[in-house]
């Protein structure tokens, strides 16, 4: 993995810290925002493999953000983690509808979060092979 | 009168049957009234006049006994109409006579007993009609004296009843548009109040015993000349008749909007602290299992960790103890510690501190006029690590809704007519809509507009507030202009020499 750009997402400071350490602990390259609007350009300017992002958010909620990315051709496919400190807050239709992979709630493990990302690449790897 | 007659035909009567026995007795004896000339035809007219007399006394005797049967007849058939006792008859001491009395008498008896029984039946009537006048003007009352809306219609959805609430919310009155129709009276541009006048006619038309629904209907706004969508829980009851027809409607409507507004601000605060809770908690639990794992790979970075555990443990204190001091505050069992402060030194220190937190920001902070600290000798008398956390508040709200390159000025007035001191903190911030302004204090409350600028609980406010009206008899006060700023603020008492005495 050691090749892959994960884009991490949250206006707090130490989380994107934290996420950011087990990633390139792991491997990955890693590049954050703090807010949605800000995450989407850099989305569209980095084209990273992967995008962990906070559901709320000032200024562009995590929501939005997904709701953007998924509107422009550049972005659309590419795979969403959810952090979110409120587990109901998003139905499966609207998970389905915006593509987002996983939702994970907070307090997360680092560990899970490595997991679930290195699941979610193999599995967007397979495809793109077949 | 009638007591002349029979003595005259008493007298009649003797007078008939002498002559006929004078004329008798000198016919049967040829000495009587020898020596009078003509005796013999003198006689013999005697006895003609008598018995003409007698005959015609019996045929007098015989209608008047007929009479008197037919009046018996009729008596007993119950046909005559009422008279009166007649006591001369008694003394005649014929049967008739006894019957006719005794018939009399009973038809008397009867009389007096079915007026009795009239009278007691009016007697009821009379108590009925009380009793249901001042049953409705019961119901009148309690209709009147209830705070909720009540209108009752009949069976042809006609207008019977309405209090004060619901021709104020209606916009009728009562008096004029009592037994018109329901769709006259209940009419509205905007459709809403037809939804209601629907639901009566369906209700009623259903023949449910009682109905519930929630309406939301436009009506006028106290103390403003504008319109708010309000939020009413009706219910609406049948009335039936013996037949358990329904013959009328009753509904009542109870303004739930407060109620509604409240359960939502419960709902959005246990969401807004549980995320507020979750993200220092999610800091804390992901530090520290990278410790565990080994993930810091020197000291300095393990010192990071531990850091930042450190603080976060911190934020959710200072989260926990915000909501417990409202709490407090609002139970009364918070500890005040009251002395006299200088306003000036305590906004010192907490102006020093937020400084640096907006220059990170680019917004300028200044205090005064002319960006000069003024010197203010006035002390309150206060709680100082209340007071310091209401400047706190303030200015940490202000830098927070202020974008880059905004500023931010804080200025102290004493009023000295007034005995106060006046603390107010003014940003080129985002600004707060007019019609938001009047719930900015509330517990819980976020503007909707800048919800997503900051994050916030909808506490900080509500804590200002208490701490400086319930705790320290102060008032707060907002102005603000969207686009332009706000200014918050706060004014206390100023600490005299009196109070200070009293208190210490």
């Amino acid at each position: 993995m050691a090749d892959k750009k994960v884009l991490v997402v949250d206006d707090e400071i130490h989380i994107v810290h934290v996420v950011a350490i087990k990633l390139r602990n792991n491997g990955f390259e890693v590049i954050s925002a703090n807010n949605g609007a800000e995450a989407f350009e850099l989305a569209c300017s980095e084209k990273p493999d992967i995008i962990v992002t906070d559901y709320q958010m000032p200024v562009m909620s995590g929501l939005e953000f997904v709701t953007k990315l998924r509107g422009n051709e550049a972005t659309k496919d590419i795979p969403v983690i959810l952090l979110t400190a409120r587990s109901f807050a998003i139905d499966d239709s609207t998970k389905d509808e915006l593509q987002i992979s996983e939702c994970l709630s907070k307090p997360f493990s680092p560990k899970e979060l490595l997991r679930s990302i290195e699941d979610i690449l193999y599995h967007k790897a397979v495809m793109q092979e077949n | 009168m009638r007591l002349e007659r029979n003595l005259y035909m008493a007298v009649t009567s003797v007078a008939a049957i002498s002559l006929l026995v004078v004329g008798f007795v000198g016919r049967r004896n040829p000495g009587f009234g020898t020596g009078w000339s003509g005796s013999a035809n003198i006689l013999f007219a005697c006895c003609a006049v008598g018995s003409a007399g007698v005959i015609v006394l019996c045929l007098y005797w015989v209608r008047f006994v007929e009479a008197i049967t037919s009046i018996t007849n009729l008596l007993k058939q119950n046909k005559l109409p009422a008279v009166k006792s007649e006591g001369g008859l008694r003394s005649f001491g014929m049967t008739k006579i006894n019957e006719l009395s005794r018939a009399i008498c009973e038809r008397f008896a009867g009389c007096s007993g079915s007026n009795l029984a009239l009278e007691k039946q009016v007697n009821d009537v009379q108590i009925k009609i009380q009793l249901a006048q001042r049953q409705k003007r019961n119901t009148e009352a309690i209709i009147y004296s209830i705070r909720d809306a009540v209108v009752v219609v009949d069976e042809f959805d006609r207008l019977l009843m309405a209090n004060e609430a619901a021709g104020k919310l209606f916009n009728f009155d009562f008096k004029r548009s009592q037994q018109k129709p329901i769709s006259e009276v209940i009419t509205s541009s905007d459709g809403k109040h037809k939804e209601f006048v629907d639901f009566l006619r369906q209700s009623r038309q259903s023949k449910v015993r009682a109905s519930r629904r929630e309406i939301v209907l436009n009506v006028p706004e106290e103390n403003s000349e504008g319109k708010a969508g309000k939020t009413f829980d009706s219910i609406v009851s049948c009335v039936y008749d013996d037949k358990e027809q329904v013959c009328g409607i009753v509904a009542v409507l109870h303004d739930i909007t407060r109620e509604k507004e409240i359960s939502q601000m419960k709902n959005d605060f246990v969401s807004h602290v549980s995320h507020e809770l979750k993200t220092p908690l999610a800091s804390i639990s992901a530090y520290s299992e990278m410790l565990i794992d080994g993930e810091a790979k020197d000291g300095q970075t393990a010192k990071e960790f531990y850091a930042v555990i450190q603080s976060q443990a911190k934020r959710l204190n200072r989260l926990i103890e915000d909501i417990l001091n409202i709490s407090r505050i609002e139970s009364g069992l918070i500890k005040v510690e009251k002395k006299p402060i200088s306003l000036t030194i305590l906004i010192e220190e907490q102006f020093q501190m937020i400084k640096s937190y907006a220059e990170e920001k680019n917004i300028s902070v200044t205090w005064g006029d002319v960006g000069q600290k003024p010197i203010v000798f006035d002390q309150v008398y206060a709680d100082k690590d209340m007071i310091s956390q209401v400047v706190v508040n303030l200015l940490s709200n202000a830098v927070k809704y202020t974008p880059a390159k905004g500023s931010i000025k804080v200025k102290t007035d004493v009023d000295e007519g007034a005995g106060v001191i006046r603390v107010s903190v003014t940003d080129t911030g985002v600004g707060i809509p007019e019609s938001e302004l009047k719930h900015v204090f509330d517990k819980f409350y976020r503007v909707e507009a800048n919800k997503n600028m900051a994050k916030g609980t909808g506490l900080g406010l509500n804590l200002v507030k208490q701490i400086v009206e319930k705790v320290h008899n102060g008032k707060v006060f907002v102005t603000s202009k969207v686009g332009q700023g706000s200014t918050f603020g706060f004014e206390l008492p100023l600490a005299t020499a009196d109070v200070a005495g009293a208190v210490s």
